[in-house]
Parts: C-alpha cells; structure tokens; sequence
C-alpha cells in the first residue's frame, strides 16, 4: 500500500508536468493546425537553457522565465519561418509532419552538438520532504505540481473568458467561418504559438527538474507520454489533454510499482495505439 | 582505395537501397507515411540473427536470446524477409480507412521509439543494450569468411539481391495494382468510392515494404556480425525518408540515389574530418543529424519532387484500329436525337421497371444538426433521377450516405434488393453503386487514362499476386481496359489529353475524367453530385445526352444538379429537397405546378 502511494505521488508530480506540455501541444495542434512533433525538442531546448543560467550560478527558477521567453519566440519564429510558408503553398497534412520531423532533428541534434552528449542536472535543492496520508513529496515536487495547477486554471480562464481564448477556439473549430466573423484568425495563430511555444518552455524546465538528470534526447519518449495524453482527450481539446495528462501519469508511475520501471511507458503506449485504432477523436472529441 | 573500403561501401549501398526502395514503394508510390520502418529492418536484423546462431547456451551465456536454431544459409536471409513482412500485420488496424494518415504515421512513430525502448530494456528477448554479436556469417565453417573471395562473393550477392528487389518493386509499380496504390496515394477517399479496399492496399504495401526492409536488415546483421538497439533508434527512418525524399518519392531509381547520397554518403563524408583534432566527440554526429533535418526541410521546399521525379507512364493507344472503330461509332453516337426515345420510355417506363436503389428512413446528424431527416426514396432502373434542393438541404450528404462515404445516424439502403447499409464505400461500389464527388477529385499524378484505367473492375494485374505474375497474366485484361477507356475517352473528345496528368487539365475536363472513371466501373446505379458544374453549357448537354442514352442500355442515374435547364431536358423524375426532407417528387412539369416546392426551391 505504501509502495502505491509512493507512486501515486510520483504520479501526481508527471501527471503536473505532462499536463502542462499536452495542454500545450493540443492547444498548438488545434489552433494552427501542425501536427508539431518538433515539440519535445523545443521542450529539451527550454530545459538546457535554463540549465545554462543556472550552472552560471543562478537559481533554476530565474532560469525558467528566461526558458519560457526563449521558446516563446523561438515557437512563433519556427511557424513564420517554417510552417507558415509550407502551409500557405498547400502542403499535405503529412508533408507537414515530416517538416517537422526535419525541425526535430535540427532543434534536438542542434541542443546536442552544444551541449554535449552527457546527461546534466539543474543544481536544485529539493526541499523539506512533506508526508501526508502517505504520500510523500518534495518541496519542489509540490511547487510544480502547484504551478501546474496555477497553469490550467489559467488555461480555463483564458480559453472561457477572454476574448483571445474565444477567437483560438473558434479558429480551432473553423478557420475559414472564424476568419469571415471577423476574427484575425493570423493573429490569433502567431498569439497561440506565443502561448503554447511559452507552455512548451515551461514544461521543459518543470521536465527536467522532475526527470533528475536529462540530455538532448531525453524528451523523445516524453513525447510519446504527451501525444498518448492528448490522443486520449482527443486532439485539439485542452480539456482532454488535462484529462489524459491525469490519467497517462499516474497510470505510467503507479505501473512502476508492479512492473519493471523500464517497462513504465509501455501502458501509455498502448493506450495511444488503442484511441488511434479506435476512437482517434480522443474521448472528448465526440462533438469534433 | 582498398578492396576491403570497396567491399564496405558496396554492400552499405546495397542494403540502404534495398531499404530506401522499399520504402519508396510504401511512401512514394502508395501514399503510406511509416515512420516505424526502421523496426521493420531491425526485425529482419534480429530474425536473421537468432535463426543462424547456435543456442544462446552455446557459447556460455555470455549473450542470451530467444531461438537460436542454427539454420544453415540462407534459410535466415528468408527467415528475415518473412519476419519483417509478417511485422506489418499487427498495424492493419491504423492504416485502415478512418485513421487520417498524419495519425496512422504518429502512430508508427511511437510504436518504432517503444519497441526500441522495450529491447533495449528487456534482456531475455535480444540480449538488451548490449545487442547481440559473433552472428555467424554466411556459410562459415563451410567457407572461410576472412578470404577477399569470400567477401567479393558476400558482396555480389548482396548487389545481386538488391537488383532483385528493384526489378520487385518495378514489377509491382508497374501494373495496374501499383496504378491502384498511386490512386490512393493521390486520393484515397475518391480511390475507396471506386470500389479499392484501402485497408487490404495498405496491409499489403506494409507487408512487402516490411519483408523487404528486413531483407536488407538480414544482410547487414549478416555482414556486420552484429545487431543492437543503438543501430535502429526511430531517427535512422527519419534518414531513410530524407534519401527517399532527395532522390525523388516515387521514382525507383531516385530510391537508390537517395540511398547512396544520404546514407552513404553521409557515413563516407565524414571518414574525411580527420579524428585527430580536438572536437567534442559527440559533435559531428549531433551536426550530421542537424544536416539531414536541414536536407529534409530544403528539399521539401525548394524540390518537392527530389532529384529524380516521379516520371510519367506513358500508355500506347491502339489508334489505328480505334480509328476505324470510330467512324462507324462516334457520330452516330452523338447525333442521335436522344429526347424523343426517352419521352417514348419515360411514360411507360420507369414505373414499370424495377427499383434498384431504395431509402428508408435515412437520417443523419451533425453534432445535434440534421443534415438529412426521415428520408425514403425509391430510384428504378433505367430512369435518370434527377435531385434537386437549395444550398444546405442535405442533398450532397444523401448521396454520401448512399454511396457508403458517410455512415447514416439511422435508417436502411438497399440496392439491387441486398441491403448495403452496413458494407462500407468500397463494398458498395463492387455491388454496383458508384459516385463521383461534388469537388474536383481526379487522381492528381496519374494520367487521364491512367485515371480511367485505374476504375476498371476485375483487372488481373489488380492485386498484390496478379502484378507479381507479370504482364503476361494481365496484360490481355490491360488491352481491354485501354480499348474500353479510348472508346469513352473519344466519345467524350478527351483523346488528346489522355496522355496529360488530370491534375493539369481545366475544370470543365477534370469533371468528364471524373464522370468518365465512374463509368468505368461499369456501375448499375451511378451517383453524380452536380456532374455539371463548372461545365460549358454545350459541353454539359452532351454529358446529359450521354447519360440517357447510357440509362436507356439500363444503367441508372441519380444526379445532383442546380442547373433546371438540365433537369428540364433530362430528368425524370425529378425529387425535391429541403431542409434535410423529401418534399416532392415528380416530373419538372409536375413540380412547378406545386407551391410549395416552387416556393422552396423553384422561385425565379
């Protein structure tokens, strides 16, 4: 029972920090319409980042601001750049991804021909270890849990109260309609890789504070974790990305507990390939 | 330049192109993004591996893993040819016809990053991390592997091997089961509705991609002795994709171009940064993946089409024999006066004549809307239904539902007296019920005869087996096709362009392609949304005449159309609907006696 709990805890704190990339990434792939498998790298991009201002002698926290600004703007210049321009001349869905796939290797390798290929480490105390009912976390642990909290409601407070949030859900339903309402539905889509590029970042951070130790390719299977999350919420819906987000991350680290933790991913992986053969449209996405 | 730097560079090439072919064919020639394909050669690796070694007791456990049969040469290049096929078939289930194909790709992307995770995690099956060495080559203790014959034989037959699959490949693509496979590439919805099962298509491009993917993963484990999850990490497809990609998707020889530019390449540029400097060791492989990225990205924008584009098939047209068929055909054809024989049918006829295709109680919803509602519809043979209604009444959503493009929220079809509403579009149209698409839908990269040819039904060269048996099995149902497809392509006078692609033609031919590829089919009930659009007026009364004399040999018509002028000369009889509901059925004469449906539709 405590074994269970314990993982439950580790659950919580990956369900916080998938939340928070798979929120993102759905937001993005609804939005903008890109499938964008550069994702993960944009997220490792973050977390080197705020490891360079914090191996100069900063705190990771200054750092992760920084992070979130970086890949903020480094989000809306790779649409301009990349996908724009490619989605303007008509390219497929699938030529799409494999653009991306392309950008992935340029971000990630680009992180590794700098960085190295060793594994780094934020220099981070982790705090008094709290105990309640059981579980038993960290002082950071619960700090990015917390901020994943503050993220969604921020997220549900954007997307249900503002006029931005409205215009990325009506361009997400229906560009075209959107654009003849009156929405400047290209602002809205530069604004949402601005917003999901700043959620990528802070995942980054928030992922490589949690994972210990990470490199270049740490997040390729991290990305596998996202996508199951979002294709069990069904893609594109910010609420089923926090759905999935809950139920990949506990799932995965309570399954540490019985099986090899080698084997930890194999559960959400099955879970994405199920929801892809049966129910691509997530379990939310009934109305898409 | 050594023999043994030959050696090496000879049998990378020929495996890497074995490798690229074989997903030129998936990706290029059917349209199938697998981006797990690098564990369909690691397979291929692994089963030539575990069937030539001994027990894994053999040499003390020093390496564990399962099977170790020991099976002389070549039993495991077979063995891993047979694996790597045999690997697709637990995907079927992503690639069929619902999955966008961006997803099924995702999908294949993450099974490729787990099942490397899982072997390298998981011991007991291949030996872990580490992988797996001291695989026997072929032949050893037979011949003696460290002799330069050996290895300049090793090298041939892998070369020979290659050729092989090429020649495979060519074989495949070039018949009517791989014009199938490039119909589906270029539209697969509109290749679905032409009676192709898109998800055996798929199944069996996975299953020869794959056995050939592992073929070429046999002969590298067999060379290099050894096999490890490092070696297949998901970005090695990615670099398989980028030397698909620049050579040219599509075209086999760009295939093996793009083998040798990019994998190849790649591994011989490198040779020539001296090691002795004081680089990070990790730098240059980082950099050369940054390359490849940046390779893919350049080359999808500045030349989507790779070194080496796809070419055009060019089909002869027997023209001389054609050309005497027609003198007596063609105007004979057109000149007939088609109003009178119809008006002498369409009294007596169509009431007579029994139903072919009938509704009931056909509904469907979008997300709480309802499209169509409560709808019952009888067509009989013969006739030329015409189905008209304003913007948004539901008719382009009936004839979906009809032809198995969109399932009904409730309510039954039957056609021919079989009830069809639970078989999907492609089951439909090999019962006879075939439609065309309100928005331009030929197949883009296939000639205009390549597009009617590839509607032909019961082509022999039409499957995995029929192209394998080769010209000679099909080619007599070939020239048929070609005869049938010259006739319809003369009697519509789109002769001249049978040779263009059909995506570079107007609008107006682009419509009778579309026409002319349903009728291929042969179909008994043809389901044509607004056939006419777009459509010179002259031009779209001689479709009109077309289609009754083609009702009066029995075939039988239902037509969307918002020009009444053709509904008028054309159509009898005619149903009306709005708002997702049957309002009035009856002859134009008839209709316009009716307020409301004048009302509804008919004002002005």
């Amino acid at each position: 029972m405590s074994l269970f709990l314990a993982s439950l805890g580790f659950g919580l704190v990956t369900a916080s920090v998938l939340a928070i990339a798979a929120v993102g990434f759905t937001l993005q792939f609804g939005v903008t319409d890109v499938l964008n498998l550069a994702y993960g790298a944009v997220m490792i991009a973050g977390a080197f980042i705020a490891y360079v201002i914090n191996n100069a002698g900063l705190s990771v926290w200054v750092g992760l601001p920084v992070a979130v600004a970086v890949c903020s703007g480094g989000s809306v210049a790779l649409n301009s750049l990349v996908y724009t321009p490619f989605q303007r001349r008509g390219a497929s869905p699938i030529t799409m991804v494999i653009v991306s796939l392309g950008v992935t290797l340029i971000i990630e390798f680009g992180v590794q021909a700098v960085a190295g290929g060793t594994s780094v480490s934020y220099h981070l105390a982790q705090g008094p270890t709290l105990q309640a009912g059981g579980l038993i976390l960290t002082a950071v642990q619960l700090g990015v849990i917390a901020l994943s909290l503050v993220v969604m409601a921020g997220v549900h407070g954007l997307l249900r109260y503002t006029k931005l949030g409205k215009a990325m859900r009506a361009t997400a339903a229906n560009r075209m309609l959107a654009r003849t309402c009156g929405i400047r539905t290209g602002r809205v889509i530069t604004l949402t890789w601005a917003l999901t590029g700043a959620l990528c970042g802070l995942a980054g951070v928030v992922f490589g504070i949690d994972s210990g130790s990470f490199d270049a390719t740490s997040t390729d299977v991290f990305l596998v974790l996202i996508l199951a999350a979002v294709f069990l919420g069904g893609p594109g819906q910010a609420y089923g990305a926090m759905l999935g987000a809950a139920v990949i991350g506990i799932a995965t680290e309570v399954s540490a507990a019985f099986i090899p933790a080698d084997y930890k991913y194999v559960i959400a992986f099955v879970i994405l390939l199920v929801m892809l053969g049966i129910r691509p449209a997530g379990l939310l996405g009934a109305r898409a | 330049m050594n023999s043994y730097y030959l050696i090496n560079l000879l049998i990378y090439a020929a495996v890497d192109a074995m490798a690229c072919l074989g997903l030129s064919q998936q990706f290029g020639i059917a349209g199938v993004t697998n981006f797990g394909f690098i564990i369909f050669q690691a397979a291929g690796g692994y089963a030539a591996a575990v069937l030539a070694m001994p027990s894994d007791s053999a040499n003390g456990h020093f390496q564990s893993y399962i099977g170790g049969w020991h099976l002389p040469f070549p039993l495991p290049w077979l063995g891993a040819a047979v694996v790597g096929g045999a690997l697709a078939l637990p995907f079927t289930f992503l690639v069929g016809r619902r999955l966008r194909g961006d997803f099924a790709a995702v999908g294949l992307l993450v099974t490729a990053v787990l099942v490397n995770l899982l072997v390298t995690n998981y011991v007991p099956l291949l030996n872990g991390d580490a992988g797996i060495s001291l695989i026997p080559e072929p032949l050893q203790g037979v011949l003696n592997a460290a002799t330069s014959g050996y290895q300049w034989a090793f090298t041939a037959v892998a070369v020979i091997l290659c050729a092989g699959v090429y020649l495979l490949v060519r074989r495949l693509t070039e018949s009517p089961y791989g014009r199938t496979l490039r119909a589906m590439r270029d539209n697969d919805t509109v290749a679905d509705s032409l009676g192709k099962d898109l998800r055996s298509l798929r199944t069996g491009v996975l299953v020869t991609g794959g056995a050939i993917a592992g073929l070429s993963g046999g002969i590298l484990v067999s060379y290099i002795t050894t096999w490890s999850p490092a070696a297949w990490g998901y970005a090695e497809t990615v670099v398989l994709f980028a030397a698909v990609i620049i050579g040219g998707a599509g075209n086999h020889r760009g295939a093996v171009l793009g083998a040798v530019l990019v994998p190849v390449g790649f591994e011989e540029v490198t040779r020539f940064i001296p090691s002795s400097n004081n680089l990070p060791p990790n730098l240059i492989p980082s950099l050369e993946w940054v390359a490849i990225g940046l390779l893919i990205v350049i080359f999808l924008w500045f030349r989507p089409q790779g070194i080496l584009p796809e070419r055009k098939r060019a089909i002869a047209l027997p023209a001389v024999a054609a050309d005497v068929q027609s003198g007596a055909d063609d105007p004979q054809e057109l000149t007939q006066p088609t109003l009178a024989r119809r008006s002498g049918a369409g009294s007596a006829g169509p009431d007579a004549s029994p139903v072919v295709l009938r509704a009931d109680g056909l509904t469907r919803e979008f997300g709480g809307v309802r499209a169509v509602s409560d709808v019952s519809l009888t067509v009989r043979r013969g006739t030329l239904t015409g189905l008209i209604g304003p913007n948004g009444a539901g008719k382009s959503t009936l004839l979906a539902m009809l032809a198995g493009t969109l399932p009904p929220t409730s309510g039954t079809i039957s056609c021919l007296g079989q009830d069809v509403t639970a078989l999907p579009a492609f089951r439909r149209a090999r019962v006879g019920l075939v439609r065309t698409f309100q928005l331009a839908s030929e197949f883009k990269r296939l000639t205009v005869l390549e597009n009617l040819l590839s509607a032909v039904p019961g082509n022999r060269g039409d499957s995995l087996a029929g192209a394998i048996r080769g010209r000679r099995y099909w080619g007599s149902d070939e020239l048929a096709a070609i005869a049938t497809a010259e006739a319809l392509l003369r009697r519509f006078g789109l002769l001249e362009v049978a040779g263009q692609y059909a995506g570079d033609l107007s609008g107006g031919q682009r419509r009778l392609v579309e026409i002319m590829r349903a009728l291929m089919t042969e179909p008994t009930v043809l389901l044509l949304d607004e056939p006419m659009a777009g459509v010179h007026p002259n031009l779209a009364r001689r479709i009109g005449r077309e289609l009754v004399a083609l009702c009066r040999d029995g075939m039988t018509v239902l037509m969307v159309e918002h020009e009444l002028a053709i509904m008028d000369e054309f159509c009898d009889p005619v149903i009306v609907m709005a708002e997702g509901t049957v309002l009035a059925e009856g002859t134009m004469a008839e209709l316009r006696a009716r307020t409301e449906v004048v009302e509804a539709y008919l004002v002005g």
